[in-house]
């Protein structure tokens, strides 16, 4: 026989079908692009941003993201179910565009007809595997939803709307095949070619031929206008996200990770700083609101949320929305909340989970920008204190200026000013210059490079913060102004290397700076070492037997992706790394982050206790890190959870240099 | 040489630091004469002239007037030098009272040697000697930095002093404190935070101390303005003066002010990361430590003794 | 509403001071600059009282050498309307008295109806220049505010007294207050008017136009005070002190008993 089957079969390709099928899909489609350029308009009220530049290449990630559900994978349970639906609903969608091909172009134009024979045999299993397959993915979405409940999952009237039309178009689609089935293919070989449509249609075997065209017919008209109803509800439902996220996938930021507008505070056009209101932002920070569908993987890993802080980063993106299209007077940072927008630790944790390529940090940063250069606000008494103290010494820590480089007197390392001829400049950060208890790490540093024959040299007294946590908390001018100075003070010296031993003094030297002229190689010092040991100049030995937890911290794991070097520097010291449940790029932060290390935490419970707390669980002796910030959290977060017995935290420069070589 | 000293009086009382003038007029080998504008029913126990105005009808706080009653009296008495306490009383009176006379005017005097006086500045991390230009000297003393070596006695012979000057200001009394403070000028032996503790979490820290040393807890000023502790728990001179036998100050500077409130401590251990705290001007052992972890340590040891 | 505030500027206290060349003084080098912290309320309610009165305008005044401006700005910032900096690199060396007739040498004449300053400063605390000036001008004066409230022509302050209690000043303008710490919270300059403090106007007096007194005292001698003798200084092991303290408390005192 023939492997093919007859389009428009018992429905026929009269005008009588032809003309409403494609008025209602061209209706549908104008419905379709009315709806989008309602949306448009919308997203229209923020600022321009070129995020179209580098076509070719934003295209073809995009493409990739797209096809392969990447994103969605990095979560495996929803995400292997999502990616299965998308690539069963795809293959049915590609099979409707060849049916059409072929409906209305090869066969009447050139009378060709390629859906028969082997490609047919192909098509037909394929498409008949990939509806079931959405089937039981759908089914299963809809357990999770409904049955299981996962905590933070709200459910909506557009979630049981889309659940419900898709499985409708889905099952009347089964329901076409096994009448038409049941009526032509029973009994053929090529029946076994449609295995799904072959169980409905033995369950409809016993019913008469007439009432089965009936029966199809009549599906078939349902299941057109169920689609129907489908494209004109994309823009109006959560479908939309088919659109939206995917053309996120296009316009994602493709610059450096973390990357923050430089704003040019000398602008005298400019009214205001930061964002209050909904025209502050960007079309790209409104239409993030469209692209998400509430998948709340990002509130599932804000540290914030999980120790109960009014923070979730879904719901700061949504109402951003909400303002967006409901209330577009309204001010932007009292909706969302002083204290929402407060707790945030610039993890990123949320960015880099987020599906739909949603940025989250920034537009949180731009609205605390607008809160501290528009209205000198902070989160606290205790935050200007620290902020003025960068201003007046050069620290948020309040220690006079000039004890700065105190802590290198006994190990004879010079400032620059002395002595500017040096390997490397140690840009050493102000906690691990005034914190006793950080100041270990920049001796254990020091000691390091001495031992790998490396000079060493230091600003001193001529080192100003990096500005990281001032700019972080949104005093965008104080951060620019210590920048420049270092800047100027670092060029000075003709400085060819620089070494940092803080991640956010790294992130900010390395990439930060840039939009300040200024081009000197940074590396974190784990990098540098580890460079150094593959070399042979540093020489590790094995000590005392040790197991440890090794904790990322969030600037130079995500924000930096370095979480290879400081792992092959404790093996190479004979460490044995047990790791956390949450490590690498789900690293949970220490709680220090965007410049809370100068705030107290008055809201919730100890974010630093709760990372305290998992790292006991690898019931490891010792927690290790890589950031003074960390560092000190989790001396605070140890005696908090009472775990100071069990947990001694360590930077990994102290557990490196007692196991130095001799 | 001729002192004439200020006595200071509030609500009904006379207040103790009138004591301190004559502690110093007694260090210096000097004449004195006290002024006072106060009541009948307190006078100091001072074997000498006193120049009495009346509280009741001058007012206890009326700079103009008061100006000029002392100076009807320094006209009289002609003395070498005009002694204050440097308070909320003397401060401001004294500079009203040099500017006037014409005199240099040295304010919170430490000590006073050779006949030159000796002033604490940068938050007590310097001294400063200070050499008038003027015969006659007006001069505030720090409080706690004179004290009397016995027990003062004596009935002055009272000179009652009137003016008909007019007031700038009108005073219109009092608002207390916070009620329900701790009384820390009767513990014997207080435990304070300063701002060293880091955070108000970290009370919790001092306050288990002073429980094992069966004490109570104080705190300077800045632990107070945070509102990290209760305003009767500060030790300053805008606070509460103590004097009991063991005092530990916990992550405190030495502000001068604070040591004015504590220095009479029979016993001072100062708990420090920095060994050039000024309170080790006043302590009799200074603990190098982080008192995150020295404190907790002590007290587990204490209480298992 | 015509208003001054004076303000001074001072080492941040966290520094490690040195001695200058002829030991009368602090040595500059190696020192953070800031606003005298007293001052910044007194600056903070001068703007505060501006904000309330129509039609005001804020004079902020401040004495020393050319570094003073940045402060200056920062007053600016904060909301003063214009500045006057009076130019004097031995500023130091003035006792209370000069500074007090320089600045009003300045105020004469200029009808001020209010004055704030800081009630001492950080570095020399004599306390002395607020009242000075008020009395070299005939003004009423109120010191160590904590509290300060207007009402047409009326001023409501209190001042502190020693044990926290406070005591309820009143007067009326023109007079002079002097701030004591806790007034208010001085505000955090906003980056807007931090752009437009640059374009205020900032006067520049040298002091020889307004000095005509000569100073009644002088700093004979500036030094470190001496170790109290018999001021232990212990460092070691947490455990190590904690024993040794304990021993010191059970011979020295009786608390341990």
């Amino acid at each position: 026989m023939e492997f093919t089957r007859e389009i428009y079969w018992n429905v026929g390709n009269s005008a009588g079908v032809l003309i409403p099928m494609y008025l209602l899909t061209l209706i549908a489609f104008v419905a379709l692009g009315y709806g989008f350029w309602q949306r448009v308009k919308v997203y229209r009220q923020g600022q321009a941003l070129n995020r179209t530049d580098l076509l070719a290449q934003r295209i073809m990630g995009a493409v990739r993201d797209i096809l392969l559900q990447s994103k969605l994978l990095r979560v495996a349970g929803p995400g292997v179910a999502h990616a299965l639906f998308f690539w069963g609903f795809l293959l049915l969608f590609i099979g409707t565009c060849l049916i059409v091909v072929q409906a209305d172009f090869t066969d009447p134009l050139f009378d060709i007809k390629f859906l028969t024979g082997t490609f047919y045999k192909l098509f037909s299993i394929t498409l008949d595997i990939a509806g079931l397959v959405a089937i039981i993915m759908l089914g299963g979405l809809f357990i999770r939803r409904y049955i299981i409940r996962p905590e933070g999952l709200d459910n909506k009237k557009d979630d049981l709307i889309m659940h419900g039309l898709l499985f409708a178009i889905l099952i009347t689609g089964f329901v076409i095949e096994g009448a038409r089935m049941a009526v032509t293919e029973l009994g053929t070989p090529l029946a076994a070619w449609s295995p799904v449509g072959l169980v409905f249609a033995k369950v409809m075997a016993a019913v008469e031929p007439e009432a089965l065209r009936s029966l199809h017919k009549a599906t078939w008209w349902l299941h057109l206008l169920l689609v129907i109803g489908f494209i004109i509800s994309i823009p109006f439902t959560k479908f939309r996200h088919l659109f939206t996220t995917s053309a996120n996938y296009l316009f994602a930021d493709r610059g450096p990770t973390g990357n923050m507008v430089t704003l040019d505070l000398e602008d005298e056009a400019a009214e205001s700083f930061g964002a209050a209101k909904l025209a502050d932002l960007s079309w790209k920070d409104i239409f993030d609101a469209d692209a998400c569908t509430l998948c709340k993987r990002c509130q599932d890993r804000c540290p914030a949320h999980a120790t109960d802080k009014p923070l979730s980063p879904m719901k700061v993106m949504n109402q951003i929305g909400e303002v967006a299209f409901d209330t577009p007077d309204a001010n932007l940072v009292e909706t969302v909340s002083k204290d929402a927008l407060w707790s945030c630790t610039t993890c990123r944790a949320c960015q880099d989970i987020c599906p739909a390529s949603i940025e989250h940090v920034n537009k949180i940063l731009d609205m605390r920008r607008n809160l501290v250069l528009m209205e000198g606000e902070f989160p606290g008494e205790e935050v200007m204190t620290a902020v003025d103290q960068v201003e007046v010494n050069g620290n948020p820590l309040g220690l006079g200026y000039a004890t700065r480089a105190d802590w290198a007197a006994e190990l004879g390392v010079k400032p620059l000013a002395e002595d500017p001829d040096v390997d490397v400049l140690y840009f050493v950060g102000c906690y691990a210059s005034f914190d006793k208890r950080n100041q270990a790490i920049a001796k254990a540093f020091i000691k390091l490079c001495t031992a790998a024959g490396v000079k060493v040299g230091i600003l001193g007294k001529e080192e100003k913060c990096c500005g990281e946590p001032v700019r972080k908390m949104g005093n965008e001018y104080l951060y620019q102004s210590v920048a420049a100075e270092n800047i100027e003070m670092i060029k000075q010296y003709r400085v060819k290397q620089i070494v940092t031993t803080c991640p956010h003094c790294f992130n900010t030297l390395a990439k930060d700076y840039r939009d300040l002229d200024f081009d000197i190689p940074v590396e974190h010092y784990t990098v540098f070492l580890e460079k150094l040991h593959d070399q042979g100049r540093l020489k590790l030995g094995h000590g005392e037997a040790l197991t440890c937890t090794y904790h990322d911290s969030c600037y130079l794991g995500r924000y930096n992706d370095i979480y290879a070097a400081p792992r092959a520097l404790l093996t190479a010291a004979g460490i044995k790394i047990s790791e956390m449940a949450k490590s690498q790029v789900e690293s949970f932060c220490c709680g220090a982050g965007g410049g809370r290390i100068m705030a107290e935490e008055k809201l919730g419970s100890r974010i630093s206790e709760a990372r305290v707390k998992m790292a006991a669980e690898t019931k490891a002796s010792t927690l290790v890190s890589n950031c003074p910030f960390c560092l000190t959290m989790f001396e605070d977060g140890a005696k908090g959870a009472e775990l100071d017995g069990q947990l001694a935290p360590k930077d990994i420069a102290e557990i490196l240099v007692e196991r130095l070589e001799a | 040489m001729k002192t004439l000293l200020v006595a200071e009086y509030r609500n009904g009382k006379l207040l103790n630091s009138s004591y301190e003038l004559i502690a110093f007029a007694e260090k210096l080998g000097a004449e004195s004469a006290m002024f006072l504008v106060g009541t009948e029913s307190s006078l100091p126990a001072y074997n000498g002239t006193l120049y009495l105005a009346d509280a009741g009808k001058y007012g206890e706080f009326n700079p103009a007037v008061h100006k000029q009653l002392l100076l009807d009296v320094i006209a009289k008495e002609q003395p070498d030098m005009v002694v204050f306490a440097h308070s909320s009383y003397g401060w401001d009176l004294a500079p009203r009272i040099s500017l006037a006379l014409n005199a240099a005017h040295v304010s919170e005097v430490i000590d006073i040697v050779d006949g030159v006086p000796v002033t604490p500045a940068c938050n007590s991390k310097l001294r400063r000697d200070v050499k008038s230009k003027t015969a006659q000297m007006v001069l505030t003393l720090q409080g706690g930095a004179f004290g009397l070596e016995v027990e003062p006695s004596g009935t002055p012979s009272v000179v009652q002093v009137d003016t008909d000057a007019a007031a700038q200001v009108e005073f219109c009394g009092y608002e207390e404190a916070e009620a329900g403070g701790v009384d820390l000028s009767k513990a014997e032996v207080i435990v304070s935070a300063g701002r060293g503790i880091g955070k108000p979490e970290n009370l919790s820290i001092i306050e288990a101390l002073a429980k094992a040393l069966k004490g109570e807890y104080g705190a300077s000023r800045p632990v107070v303005d945070s509102e990290w502790a209760d305003h009767s728990r500060q030790v300053g001179t805008t606070g509460q003066t103590v004097s009991p036998k063991l005092y530990v100050a916990c992550g405190i500077s030495g502000a001068i002010q604070h040591l004015a409130g504590m220095k009479k401590s029979e016993f001072v251990v100062a708990i420090n990361t920095d060994k050039d705290a000024p309170i080790g001007e006043v302590a009799d052992v200074l603990i190098v430590a982080d008192l995150k972890e020295f404190v907790p340590a002590l007290t587990a040891k204490i209480q298992a003794l | 509403m015509k208003i001054l505030v004076c303000i001074k500027q001072v080492p941040d206290m966290e520094s490690k001071f040195k001695l200058n060349g002829e030991g009368t003084w602090y040595d500059n080098s190696d020192l953070a600059w800031r606003m005298n912290e007293y001052d910044e309320y007194a600056v903070e309610q001068a703007v505060q009282l501006k904000e309330q009165v129509a039609d005001s305008d804020v004079t902020v005044l401040s004495i020393g050498p050319d570094r003073v401006k940045e402060m200056m700005k920062k007053a600016l910032a904060m909301g003063c309307d214009r500045g006057v900096h009076i130019v004097d690199d031995d500023f130091f060396k003035k006792d209370p008295y000069e500074i007090a007739s320089i600045i009003a040498e300045f105020g004469k004449g200029k009808e001020f109806d209010l004055i704030f300053t800081g009630m001492q400063s950080q570095d020399r605390g004599s306390g002395q220049v607020g009242v000075l000036v008020a009395e070299m001008l005939g003004l009423p004066s109120i010191t160590t505010i904590v509290d300060f409230a207007f009402d047409a022509g009326q001023i409501t302050a209190k001042r502190e007294l020693e044990g926290g209690i406070k005591a309820i000043i009143k007067t009326t303008v023109p007079a002079l207050v002097t701030c004591q710490l806790g007034l208010n919270t001085p505000r955090y300059p906003t980056l807007p008017n931090i752009m437009k403090a640059k374009k205020k106007e900032l006067l520049s007096i040298p002091v020889s136009e307004l000095l005509k007194v000569e100073g009644k005292q002088e700093t004979a001698k500036m030094y470190f005070p001496e170790k109290k003798g018999g001021g232990l200084i212990l460092e070691g092991e947490v455990g190590d002190l904690t024993d040794q303290l304990i021993k010191m408390l059970k011979d020295k005192t009786a608390v341990l008993a």
